[in-house]
């Protein structure tokens, strides 16, 4: 049994882990920063579906780890069983341990399994971020003809595209709401990302439940709440994450309404020498506070950013979560940040939207020229941004973070208005028809109706 | 006083939590499996159920919730599901409530410290003030 000792030692090597070690290393260079990590190579975990089409292989999806020498970072692989929080030692599975001042835990989450009969059945396949699996499944695959996805969302749809990229015959896709990526966007950019998947040969089925996953030892159909049933060689399972926190758990950590570790604003779990952030840690929304089961590679960044700097010294504060997405089906995109319209009709406000829709080069003959809609939601009494929806060409997948800079600083119909872009006919939309200053003038003139 | 029913194939685990719960106030009832259960839930109304998974058949508990929810219609009745199923089959996947597929308010891995366990009843029954008894 061996002892080592680190200043810092980070539990996980994925977006949140990695991230927050690089940050402590940048905040602290005086201090030495250990990862444990289970996993011998780290997936990209948005990368994950284009592995099955646009990628190819789960070898060329990793996180390079060429980025832990650059920034001092000593890597240990292995599973870590138990946090003694009283002698600050992490024991590693096979009896080692690892001595720390600070820790940070990073342990992810773990693909949710609905317990719909049938779940056990072999070519269930819920997606977890594992190289042996993930090739596993991509060898499998090359037999499929009928694959059904259950869950229309982010994941959902990527998968059932890359998959078709790969060659399966036929995919379907399962929703229970009435559109698909019906919990990020309001319906007129559902129903567009949805004509989208169907002119590429991809069945919708929405607004119905599954009942059932039938066939013998493997899955043979899936049968719907609508009395249909779908021919099935394989089932995919989009249905959301679940936080990994067993460790935490035995560890006595404190867990909070999600069943995720317990956090404050400064990412600091309940012992004092503990933080955690990502997929394990709770979340409040950034519009209100309440809890928020948002799961994203983009806000375990933000969040061990945080929570590496504050280590040694409370130096940065977490807002709350705002939820920015995007994603792109063939060289259609589609992105959004904050509050919908709906989002904003259930939590209460009242509020205006403003819409504008161009090309995003002037003149729109200019090569390259793609057509990008763009909805805002704003508070109606102080004109705060709430959020902004985006469809058309790749560019909303960016313009999206200008946004997501807006709705955090709290920036007003008028601030937006008078933005100071730079524009060039190559590149970007007119000066005169900018779309999002536009969509703001929109949204002015109807909070004067 | 809150009426608490235990549904769970393991006499020893019923008794631990009857003793804790007793303790703490509240009445306990229990099953020893999910038809007994539900006849219990019809017959003594009570005001939250804590359910296991593993009992006749490896997934009974789930089908016990479906019918709590769909067959009874007790859409507002509590229930923390407390289930060994992730340890015992090794799965690498994660159960988790969910209003369509999994209809439970809390999901608890065995064990469960007996603090936290009473904090997440308490919690549970003042979320639901007209259950309480």
């Amino acid at each position: 049994m061996a002892t080592e000792k680190s200043d810092v030692v980070v539990l996980g090597g994925s977006a949140a882990g990695l991230t927050a070690a690089i940050t402590a290393h940048r905040q602290y260079p005086e201090k030495s920063v250990v990862i444990i990590r289970k996993e011998a190579k780290v997936l990209i975990p948005c990368g994950i579906p284009y592995i099955f089409g646009t990628v190819g292989t789960p070898e060329k999806n990793l996180v390079p780890d060429a980025v832990l020498d650059k920034n001092k970072i000593k890597l240990i692989v292995g599973e870590a069983e138990k946090i003694d929080t009283e002698n600050k030692t992490v024991k590693l599975a096979g009896g080692d341990e690892v001595v720390y001042e600070k820790l940070i835990v990073a342990t992810g989450s773990l693909p949710a399994m609905p317990p719909i009969p049938g779940f056990d059945k072999e070519n269930v396949w819920a997606i977890h971020k594992d190289v042996e699996l993930l090739r596993g499944i991509q060898g499998k695959l090359k037999d499929v003809k009928d694959l059904v996805i259950v869950g229309g969302g982010f994941i959902g749809i990527e998968f059932a595209d890359e998959c078709k990229k790969a060659g399966v015959e036929n995919v379907s896709i399962v929703e229970l709401l009435p559109h698909c990526l019906m919990l990020a966007f309001d319906e007129e950019f559902a129903v567009e990302a949805e004509k989208v998947l169907i002119e590429r040969g991809i069945k919708l089925v929405t607004g119905v439940k599954v009942l059932e996953f039938a066939g013998g030892k493997k899955v043979e159909s899936v049968k719907l709440g609508n009395g249909e049933e779908l021919k099935a060689d394989a089932v995919i399972m989009g249905i959301g994450a679940v936080a990994n926190v067993k460790m935490a758990k035995k560890s006595g950590l404190k867990l909070g309404p999600t069943g995720a570790i317990e956090v404050n604003r400064y990412l600091a779990a309940s012992d004092p020498d503990v933080f955690a952030c990502g997929d394990c840690a709770e979340k409040v929304s950034f519009f209100g506070g309440r809890s928020s089961p948002l799961k994203l590679a983009s806000i375990a960044a933000s969040e061990a950013r945080i929570a590496g700097a504050n280590l040694f010294g409370l130096r940065r504060e977490n807002i709350g979560t705002i939820g920015v997405w995007g994603t792109a089906i063939g060289d259609f995109a589609l992105s959004c940040a904050g509050l919908t319209e709906s989002m904003a009709k259930e939590a209460g406000y009242d509020f205006v939207i403003g819409e504008a829709e161009g090309p995003n080069r002037h003149p729109g003959t200019m090569p390259g020229a793609e057509n990008v809609k763009v909805k805002l939601t704003f508070e109606r009494r102080t004109g705060v941004l709430l959020g902004a929806q985006m469809m058309g060409g790749s560019v909303v997948g960016e313009l999206i973070n200008v946004m997501s800079a807006c709705i955090q600083k709290k920036m007003t119909i008028d601030d937006i208005a008078v933005f100071q872009i730079g524009t060039h006919p190559a590149l970007t939309a007119s000066p005169i028809a900018y779309q999002v200053v536009n969509a703001a003038e929109m949204a002015f003139m109807k909070t004067k109706k | 006083m809150a009426k608490i029913l235990i549904i769970d194939d393991d006499p020893d685990l019923i008794d631990t939590y009857s003793i804790i719960l007793t303790n703490n106030g509240y009445e306990v009832l229990s099953a020893l499996n999910g038809e007994e259960g539900l006849v219990k839930i019809k017959n003594d109304k009570p005001d939250l159920i804590v359910l296991d998974v593993m009992m006749n058949t490896d997934y009974e508990g789930f089908e016990v919730a479906r019918k709590i929810r769909e067959d009874m219609k007790l859409l507002r009745l509590p229930i923390i599901m407390l289930s060994g199923i992730h340890e015992v089959k090794k799965v690498r996947y994660r159960f988790a409530p969910d209003e369509t597929y999994l209809p439970v308010d809390i999901w608890l891995d065995k064990p469960v410290e007996p603090d936290v366990f009473l904090e997440i009843i308490r919690t549970a029954l003042s979320d639901m003030p007209q259950q309480t008894g």
